[in-house]
């Protein structure tokens, strides 16, 4: 390791009384300027991770560093990290630079110097000229950068984003993820954001982690989280997905309910039963009608929508879903080789 | 429509003792007419020079002031306890001390209060002092309620979660945060107290002593009295208690402005 | 993160609490029971008790049916107005939550006594005044004045449920066929039944246990509980065990009425 990173959690447990579902043996670590995105299904502990870094919870296993410091124990106004709540969780009694100014403000920063790195702030996340104004009067995107601007302003350790865009609509969703990722660029402040999005987790991650009922499955850049999914879940989780169980016939075959599938070279002793992935894009249909991974097929579902189709067929004794843009009918499909890859069985 | 010309009715019903509490007040003689003849101030300068009427006002903002200083000192940590608590049987607990008011009604509650403050060992019937205990026991409820349906509304763990990430101390956190941001619903609490402080009479009739008599007390006897003086006193009561309604929902109508879009879950 | 310490500052309330409501109470039960049941015989041998009973049941019912009957109609229409109209005139209508019993006693007594401005009005257009001047004072009277303070709860607890009731539901029923009567009995009442209610035990319960503006319509010389209650506390020589008796009673009574009321809060609740 060149350098140390800014967050690590090591090992990080937690569970809440009466056996609600909490976080176990969590490791992560977030070098300086990179985001992470961690998603998973409501209840998968998410929020429980965050607060573990910020404080808000006790570990009650593992450890957690903050810039090479050992912060497991300490106070959660010591750890310098900064937030984005949810529900944003601007003081309502303060206008837009009193909330900026907070942080500074209990670090007995003096007035005219808080004001002044406060409008700077504001100025960064774009809201220049709206500092005399209450929480309340403005719109959703707008509370959203006073938030940031607040959790960035005391040049915290960390930044942590707890489903930030979660209450945004649609249109302002977009423009907002592009703008917290420039700004964290900008601030090169190593960051965690949380959400169930996976649009925004993969448009928006240096690196994905995906959590399933308090535990990590899997972390990874997102071409290589979407490219070799670790099992079936983040395979569903992360995108569309044809899952096929088979049992292996040869070295470089497996035969499915769809029929014999040629597969890329592997180790699997013979007769095991395996589950085979295949993205919907990755299947073409086929003009030809014979050749290796050409099957017969039948549409049974047709959605058309514009620039590409979802379709749903027939093949052999199961069903594939397949993306395609070709137009037309289709009664044969082809699987390439290198796109059928082995997930394990559990 | 017939719920349009019943609420029509009912605002006529509604005005209608309030504007002939006026009138009367300011009516020079009103006996067996229709509507009072004459125009006069008097009854206000006779109730102001009634030396009873001067002392159980005095008596009224008495238990009003301290009555409200109690429900601060004490209900403000009981509504943050109550808020902050995960325990399920201290929030039953919280709705059932809600309900008390008109579950226990103040007239069984002054009997109880004259069973075991005329005993030897606590001889504190006939005090000022008793009769504010009454009335903290009567209006904490209503306090309660309000302050804690605030903290909820406005998300205040978060909002203290937030302060704390963002470094301050719990002494911070309480003077920067929680007390200005719930300083108008403590406010509005306190202006409903005050309103049915003042204007209390069940409980005060039976409890208080000859020389603290409040306000609504005195006012029983002036009814067999002069109908233009007995107008004006009550009308003064009134006076009050409109003064009380309008600010509070003033208060309340900034309480409601300063709430958060995001907050509203 | 340390739940106890936040329990801790509930003390000070709970140690009052403890002092003047929870002894004052126990000390009318001690009394009540401390006889066994003879302390209700006497009770319920008091000549002025069946009576009592009748005129305060009498009471509650009427007002309370009328003050949910009025307060309905009003929130129905507070409902469709719009809301910088709709804040405007709840305002007005929850004014009398902060009068005095005295206050609303003595006004009706200037409009509807025996030479009140209404009763003198009536006259005018046929009616005796001798008896209108004199229904003020019966337990039905008492219901009229009564409600001025207990319509205002019921609007006050009916309103956000009408608010929040979409109205797109009524105009569904009638495309589908229902008249408009119709659409309200089987689509709206339905749904605000229970809400109804919980409004209706609450005024209810409030009436029941009150005795200030009774008393200073009529004095005790009306038949309801409270008053005679009030009047054996206040009279000279009482039978303290009798009186702690009736109280106990009527804080049950009043309890019970509420305790129905959350049934209905609940039951909406579940609703949602």
């Amino acid at each position: 390791m060149t350098e140390m990173p800014s967050v690590r959690v090591e090992g990080a447990s937690f569970s809440y009384p009466g056996g609600k579902a909490g976080v176990f043996d969590i490791t992560i670590d977030i070098a300086p300027g990179e985001l992470v995105v961690c998603i998973g299904p409501s209840g998968c502990g998410k929020t429980t991770l965050l607060k573990l870094i910020t404080g808000l919870l006790p570990c009650s296993a593992g450890r957690v560093w903050l810039g090479g410091e050992d912060v497991t124990t300490a106070s959660v106004r010591s750890r310098q990290c900064g937030i984005v709540f949810q529900s944003y969780a601007l003081f309502p009694h303060m206008s837009v630079w009193e909330n900026v100014a907070y942080p500074l403000r209990v670090r007995a920063v003096d007035r005219t110097e808080r004001r002044r790195q406060a409008e700077a702030m504001l100025d960064t996340v774009g809201l220049r000229g709206y500092s005399e104004r209450l929480p309340a009067a403005l719109s959703g995107g707008q509370q959203q950068r006073v938030a940031l601007a607040r959790a960035l302003v005391f040049k915290p350790r960390t930044l942590l984003l707890d489903e930030p865009l979660s209450a945004l609509d649609a249109a302002t969703r977009i423009s907002m993820r592009d703008e917290i990722r420039r700004i964290q660029k900008q601030q090169n402040i190593a960051s965690l954001l949380i959400t169930h999005d996976r649009d925004e987790a993969l448009s928006l991650a240096d690196r994905v982690a995906v959590l399933r009922d308090g535990r990590l499955v899997q972390i990874a850049p997102p071409q290589e989280l979407y490219d070799r999914p670790a099992d079936a879940f983040v395979a569903s989780f992360i995108g569309r997905t044809n899952l096929i169980d088979g049992r292996v016939v040869a070295p470089d075959a497996v035969d499915t309910a769809i029929g014999r599938i040629v597969t890329p070279a592997h180790a699997m002793p013979m007769g095991a039963a395996v589950r085979l992935l295949v993205r919907p894009e990755r299947i073409e249909p086929s003009s030809t009608e014979t050749g290796e991974n050409v099957f017969a097929a039948t549409v049974v579902h047709d959605r058309f929508f514009g620039a590409s189709r979802e379709i749903e067929l027939s093949v052999g004794q199961g069903m594939l879903k397949i993306d395609t843009t070709v137009r037309g009918t289709i009664a044969h499909v082809h699987l390439p080789r290198q796109a059928v890859q082995f997930l394990p069985t559990h | 429509m017939i719920p349009r010309w019943i609420t029509v009715a009912y605002f006529l019903y509604l005005a209608s003792p309030i504007a002939l509490l006026f009138i009367g007040s300011f009516g020079d003689l009103w006996l067996n007419s229709l509507l009072p003849t004459g125009i006069t101030v008097k009854w206000y300068l006779d109730v102001a020079a009634d030396p009873n009427f001067r002392r159980a006002f005095m008596a009224s903002l008495f238990v009003a002031v301290m009555t409200s200083v109690a429900c601060v000192a004490i209900g403000l940590p009981l509504a943050y306890a109550v808020f902050r608590t995960q325990s399920q049987r201290v929030r039953a607990a919280a709705r059932v001390l809600y309900q008390l008011p008109v579950a226990m009604p103040a007239l069984v509650l002054a009997f109880g209060f004259i069973l075991v403050f005329s005993s030897d060992t606590l001889p504190w019937l006939g005090s000022i002092w008793l009769l504010v205990a009454g009335h903290i026991v009567l209006w904490l409820p209503y306090f309660l309620q309000t302050v804690v349906a605030d903290m909820q509304r406005l998300g205040l763990r978060v909002l203290e979660d937030a302060a704390e990430t963002l470094g301050s101390t719990p002494l911070q956190r309480f003077f920067h945060i929680v007390l200005p941001a719930l300083r108008l619903s403590v406010l509005s609490g306190l202006i409903i107290v005050v309103a049915l402080s003042i204007g209390e009479f069940q409980f005060s009739n039976l409890i208080a002593g000859f020389l603290n008599r409040t306000y609504p007390v005195v006012l029983l006897q002036a009814f067999y009295g002069a109908t233009g003086f007995a107008c004006a006193a009550t009308v003064i009561l009134l006076t009050l208690a409109l003064i009380a309604s309008f600010t509070g929902a003033f208060v309340a109508r900034g309480a409601a402005r300063l709430s958060v879009a995001g907050d509203e879950r | 993160m340390r739940p106890r310490s936040h329990l801790l500052l509930a003390a000070p309330a709970v140690v009052f609490l403890a002092v003047f409501f929870v002894l004052p109470v126990a000390a009318v039960a001690v009394d009540a029971l401390g006889e066994g049941t003879r302390a209700f015989v006497r009770v319920f041998s008091l000549p002025e008790f069946w009576p009592s009973l009748e005129g305060s049941l009498l009471l509650t019912l009427v007002a309370a049916s009328i003050s949910t009957a009025v307060g309905f109609a009003v929130a129905l229409h507070l409902s469709r107005l719009p809301e910088r109209q709709r804040t405007l005139y709840s305002l007005v209508v929850a004014l009398p939550l902060t009068f005095s019993g005295l206050i609303v006693a003595y006004g009706f007594i200037l409009g509807y006594g025996r030479a009140g401005f209404f009763t003198q009005l009536l006259g005018w257009l046929g009616a005796d005044p001798a008896i209108i001047g004199k229904a003020l004072f019966t337990p039905g009277g008492l219901a009229f004045a009564s409600s001025y303070y207990l319509i205002p709860r019921v609007v006050m607890g009916i309103l956000p449920v009408l608010v929040n009731f979409d109205r797109a539901q009524l105009v569904v029923a009638e495309s589908l066929g229902a008249t408009p009567a119709q659409a309200l009995r089987h689509v709206l009442l339905p749904q605000v039944a229970a809400p109804l209610g919980n409004a209706f035990c609450l005024v209810a319960a409030v009436v029941f246990g009150a005795y200030g503006t009774a008393l200073a319509l009529v004095g005790t010389q009306l038949r309801i509980l409270p008053l005679q209650l009030y009047s054996l506390i206040s009279e000279t020589g009482t039978d303290f065990p009798a009186a702690a008796a009736l109280a106990l009673m009527i804080t049950a009574a009043c309890a019970a009425i509420m305790t129905t009321g959350e049934w209905f809060g609940s039951r909406h609740e579940r609703h949602l």
